[in-house]
């Protein structure tokens, strides 16, 4: 019960979408270098998917896969359109400094792929934890990393100027997103890599004791 | 100690010491304020390195100095009176992004020094491309004034060169810290040769390439060729990041053509957008093609042994075969 529970929950921290299993990286390198366009993003990828997602869970199984995916497919570009127009009231300007990651966000892999090969499997209320926890796994490494690049880069937090005395201005373009996802990835599997390791051995105890 | 492992450490002494006099030269024009740039270069690299190699549950081990003479290729490459702030992040850049990522001094794909470079550039282009004057000391905590822009940047955008030849093999000029001392560039390139400790064919392709493209298509119609030579970082760049024996190709054929493609490359790039040091920058982006080149020769060696040890199990079978027919023919003879 509580390996199935913890598998729910893992989309924040233990599965994470982006530091796990690299998906949905495009945004993060290219647009994540401000806390404005990471909330942005944030928004428009938490929007798009849950609701193309739980739309696209009403499709039928039977269906082959090539078909559902198109089905899919379509469903987030049909979501696309009422999100954009949100994100132009709510983040005005935001669309037009993301570009083309905006609206590649309709057909990010957790809707595509993620969702058939996992979510959909799983009962309702359950897939629905799930995909609320994968996307704030994405969420968290959004705004980590856009306030970590805005910090360093520009030396701001949401565009308040703060007291960082030699900004990396390399950290605010692509190859430096690419080094810095690169680094917190390293930085996560560690941390990940020590913690299971720790859990094998509280269990090695414990069964030793058991016997 | 292994025989590799000795070689390995005899190549870095000998490209400190080339480095250390490029470094007193850096002192003799620009003060005291160019040997602490190198040493906090040196500081940062080794406390980094050290934890790196903790982090990936390695020893510290005299290989890996290796990290200071890439600290000391930085600091030469930057203008003395450089933020020591800026040098510092440059360092830990190189041993932990452009190096320990990928696997540590062994697994090296392109100059970490270099790559440090590139990421400056792209962050503080404006503090790295301003130099102060030769002879101009600036005082090791004080800010610095009166830096101009380098011999490169005028040549590259007016083609001409204000300097006598003595001015110029002395590195009486302004420029980075450690690549304007000519003369010092040329000792230290003709002593890592001969006591093969660069790839020679690397720095012979870097140096033709460059020769020849500058005689065919000048720059200016003032231009010269020694006057390519001593800007741009080409011969810093032909010593100490081209012919760098961890990425050029091991044999000196392969490796001639590989610093050929990147003194090519470079020179188009410096003529047609005039950007300075554009060398270093291609150096990088031709990992790729070293390391194409590095799996060509590894395949080319698989295939020699192959064939000798074809050759050998051949030349044993009929051995084997001539033995025994000459069994059969005694045995022939003596039943006679």
């Amino acid at each position: 019960m509580n390996k199935e529970r913890s598998s729910v929950f893992s989309g924040i921290i233990g599965n994470n979408i982006v530091l796990s299993s690299l998906m949905v990286v495009s945004p993060v390198i290219i647009c994540g270098d401000t806390l404005k366009n990471a909330a942005a993003l944030v928004y428009a990828f938490s929007a798009i998917t849950f609701l193309s997602v739980l739309i696209s869970s009403f499709v039928p199984k039977k269906l082959s896969y090539t078909v559902k995916v198109i089905i899919y497919a379509i469903i987030s570009s049909l979501v696309y359109i009422p999100v954009k127009w949100a994100a132009q009231e709510f983040f005005p300007g935001a669309v037009e400094r993301i570009g083309i990651y905006f609206p590649l966000l309709a057909v990010n892999s957790l809707i595509i792929f993620r969702s058939e090969a996992e979510l959909y499997k799983l009962p309702k209320n359950r897939m629905i934890i799930k995909l609320i926890f994968y996307i704030l796994g994405f969420d968290a490494v959004m705004l980590t990393t856009g306030f970590i690049r805005e910090l360093f880069a520009y030396g701001t937090i949401n565009g308040r100027i703060v007291d960082v005395s030699t900004p990396v201005i390399g950290l605010a373009q692509p190859f430096g997103g690419f080094i810095f996802l690169g680094l917190f990835c390293g930085l996560y599997r560690w941390i990940r890599s020590i913690v299971i390791s720790k859990k094998e051995e509280i269990r090695g105890d414990a069964d030793v004791s058991g016997k | 100690m292994t025989k590799t492992a000795r070689k390995e450490r005899l190549i870095w002494l000998d490209i400190m010491i080339t480095l250390v006099a490029l470094e007193l030269m850096s002192c003799f024009y620009y003060g005291l304020r160019s040997i602490v740039l190198g040493g906090v270069c040196i500081a940062v690299s080794l406390i980094t390195e050290i934890l790196c190699l903790r982090l990936m549950n390695r020893q510290f081990t005299a290989d890996d100095l290796t990290c200071t003479s890439d600290a000391l290729i930085i600091a030469l490459m930057m203008p003395a009176t450089m933020d020591y702030g800026i040098a510092g992040i440059a360092c830990v850049f190189a041993v932990v992004a452009a190096k320990n990522v990928f696997g540590g001094r062994r697994n090296i794909i392109f100059s970490p020094a270099a790559a440090a470079y590139i990421f400056m550039l792209t962050s503080w282009e404006k503090k790295l491309l301003l130099y102060p004057q030769p002879h101009m000391r600036t005082g090791i905590f004080d800010e610095p004034e009166g830096l101009v822009n380098s011999v490169s940047y005028v040549y590259n955008t007016t083609g001409k060169m204000n300097y006598t030849d003595f001015e110029l093999l002395m590195g009486n000029f302004s420029g980075p810290a450690g690549s304007v001392s000519i003369l010092m560039l040329l000792i230290g390139a003709a002593m890592l040769i001969l006591r093969r400790d660069i790839s020679a064919g690397a720095f012979l392709g870097t140096i033709t390439g460059t020769a020849f493209l500058s005689y065919i298509v000048p720059a200016s119609p003032t231009a010269e060729i020694r006057y390519t030579f001593v800007t741009n970082m080409v011969l810093f760049a032909a010593v100490y990041i081209i012919s760098d024996r961890r990425i050029a190709p091991k044999k000196e054929y392969y490796a001639f053509f590989y610093g050929l493609f990147i003194a090519v490359f470079s020179y188009v790039i410096v003529l047609t957008t005039g950007k300075e040091n554009a060398i270093v920058i291609v150096s990088v982006l031709f990992t790729p093609v070293s390391l194409g080149i590095k799996n060509l020769e590894k395949k080319i060696e698989l295939a020699h042994i192959e064939a000798s040890e074809t050759a050998a199990e051949n030349f044993s079978a009929v051995d084997t075969t001539v033995i025994e027919n000459s069994d059969e023919k005694t045995e022939d003879t003596s039943n006679e």
